[in-house]
């Protein structure tokens, strides 16, 4: 890129110093927005992969089931589903003693009607609805199972409120790239307007559509790239504000913030092409 | 190298150019005379393609009249040098940047490129101590030359002015005449319109009459057409003076 285009970039962005600020403003609120979104978006999935990490299906064993067959079988589960800790019917007891606390009311059962259990961390990628269904009618099949339990309506509640947080973080994502678009759009329309003489001019001298266009399109992703800045520095001290009442809420990890100014600039640049396009064009000859 | 085929223009109800049929050849001088609105622009215009023929066609070189892309009308102009009666220089910019624009147009941008062309440009039309002047610190006739710099700097084989002394009074009319004359001595074809009889006697060259969008008066080139416009290839069409000492 000839240094000639960004010093015209410069001399565009001096010459309409209150143009570039309006459009700075606007667009550092809509990424400002987006911002939030994506803070929002980001904590959610934290959230929801931190409880969903602690989802896990309880095996039930009959009560025949030797040693020897329950050391079979979690070498079994432990090869096909995931991580699987053996609970015996006694421990299965003193945890419920503990949970009751009263020893009068424990005494009126005479016998641990508790049966052993396998506790089984499934695999990352079990961890949804569909695939810990399919494993709970697999394992309900060994002969060693009595029962299978993974709270199917709480996992599925889990997979919608999880589907929904990205659908929300989809449908804000567009409604801000719409927004950026539309910024961009009529700051650059208004700036090609306020140096039309100049554009026409430069179009009688035989200038291409590139030429003309390249300074206005480097002053637009400059413009954006300072308010992509500028709204992560607010999505910041937002989230600075919220950690003081609220613990446990993250800012974006750097590998997040790059990919948000990245996309930021990347629409920026399109945007401004097939802006400048459609206006050079409506200049006519 | 440029020629009308029975060109008509209309805009709207109005007629421009009714029917005009006429050539150049390289290295001629040529004066469109006509009264205000008999079409001199609207010719002009035709040539740089910002306006298209309503019927017949118009060839530059090798670019005829009809869908020209853009790209393609851009790169016609730039083998074009345009003069306007109002100089069309960009007020925001210096003398050296408004003619150094043209060359940056041409697709050359590097200062061991561009300082020696524009500075030998701004020798040629007598302006080397205003570079660094803006356009509203000079008077007609120095914007005037100004814009001939910025039109001669990429040497086209064809310079096109539209009414070049319009705006200026005797004394920078004649020094702007004289200046076309000696860069049509040099190799460069001319073709300027004026409403002035005195403009087309003093540059001299062959004459067309438009009246009314008819041309009225076109004798045919002659095999040598002037006597200052010797026989030249396209771009670059003639060899520039020396280089001026400096730099910008």
């Amino acid at each position: 890129m000839q240094l000639y285009f960004f010093r015209e970039a410069w001399r565009s962005f001096r010459a309409h110093r209150g143009l570039a600020s309006t459009a700075i403003f606007s667009m550092t609120a809509a990424l400002a927005l987006a911002g939030v979104f994506l803070l929002l978006s980001f904590n959610a999935r934290q959230a929801l992969r931190d409880i969903g990490d602690r989802r896990e299906m309880v095996l039930y064993l009959k009560d025949e089931v030797s040693d020897a067959d329950v050391q079979t079988l979690t070498e079994k589960i432990r090869q096909l589903y995931g991580t699987p800790t053996f609970v015996s019917r006694a421990a299965a007891w003193e945890e419920f003693s503990q949970q009751v606390g009263d020893p009068d009311l424990l005494k009126s059962v005479d016998t641990n009607p508790l049966p052993a259990s396998l506790h089984v961390k499934l695999k990352p990628e079990l961890l949804n609805f569909a695939a810990m269904e399919s494993t709970a009618k697999q394992v309900v099949q060994f002969p060693e199972v009595e029962d299978v339990r993974y709270g199917a309506a709480y996992v599925q509640r889990l997979d919608a409120l999880n589907a929904g947080a990205q659908r929300a973080a989809v449908a804000a994502g567009i409604l801000v790239a719409l927004a950026l678009v539309f910024v961009l759009y009529n700051t650059l329309r208004l700036t090609v307007l306020a140096r039309r003489p100049q554009v026409e001019t430069m179009t009688k001298l035989g200038a291409s559509d590139r030429f003309i266009a390249t300074p206005f399109m480097i002053e637009a992703v400059l413009e954006t790239l300072l308010s992509a800045i500028l709204a992560l520095g607010l999505v910041y001290a937002l989230q600075q504000a919220v950690v003081t009442r609220l613990t446990g809420v993250l800012f974006l990890p750097w590998e997040w913030a790059l990919a948000f100014v990245g996309a930021a600039l990347l629409l920026a640049w399109v945007a401004s092409a097939f802006a400048l396009g459609r206006i050079l064009r409506s200049f006519g000859a | 190298m440029i020629s009308f085929d029975h060109v008509t223009k209309r805009y709207g109800e109005r007629l421009a150019l009714d029917d005009v049929s006429w050539r150049m050849d390289e290295g001629e001088c040529v004066v469109a005379l006509g009264h205000s609105a008999a079409g001199k622009t609207t010719l002009l215009r035709l040539i740089t393609h910002e306006a298209q023929p309503t019927s017949g066609t118009v060839t530059v070189g090798t670019f005829k009249s009809g869908r020209l892309s853009r790209g393609h009308r851009a790169l016609l102009r730039r083998t074009l040098g345009v003069i306007y009666e109002d100089f069309r220089l960009l007020g925001d910019r210096s003398v050296f940047e408004n003619v150094a624009l043209a060359v940056r147009i041409a697709g050359r941008f590097s200062d061991a490129e561009v300082i020696p062309n524009v500075l030998r440009a701004l020798e040629e039309v007598g302006l080397h101590g205003k570079q660094t002047a803006l356009p509203s610190e000079l008077s007609f006739g120095e914007k005037q030359r100004c814009a001939i710099a910025r039109a001669i700097v990429n040497r086209p084989a064809v310079i096109l002015a539209d009414e070049p002394t319009g705006a200026l009074e005797p004394r920078s009319a004649h020094e702007v005449l004289e200046l076309l004359k000696r860069i049509h001595r040099e190799g460069a074809a001319l073709l300027l319109g004026t409403t002035r009889p005195d403009v087309a006697e003093a540059l001299g060259g062959r004459r067309i009459t438009l009246e009314e969008g008819r041309l009225t008066d076109s004798a045919p080139p002659s095999p040598s057409p002037s006597p200052y416009a010797p026989p030249v290839a396209l771009p670059p069409a003639w060899a520039p003076p020396a280089a001026p000492p400096g730099g910008a």
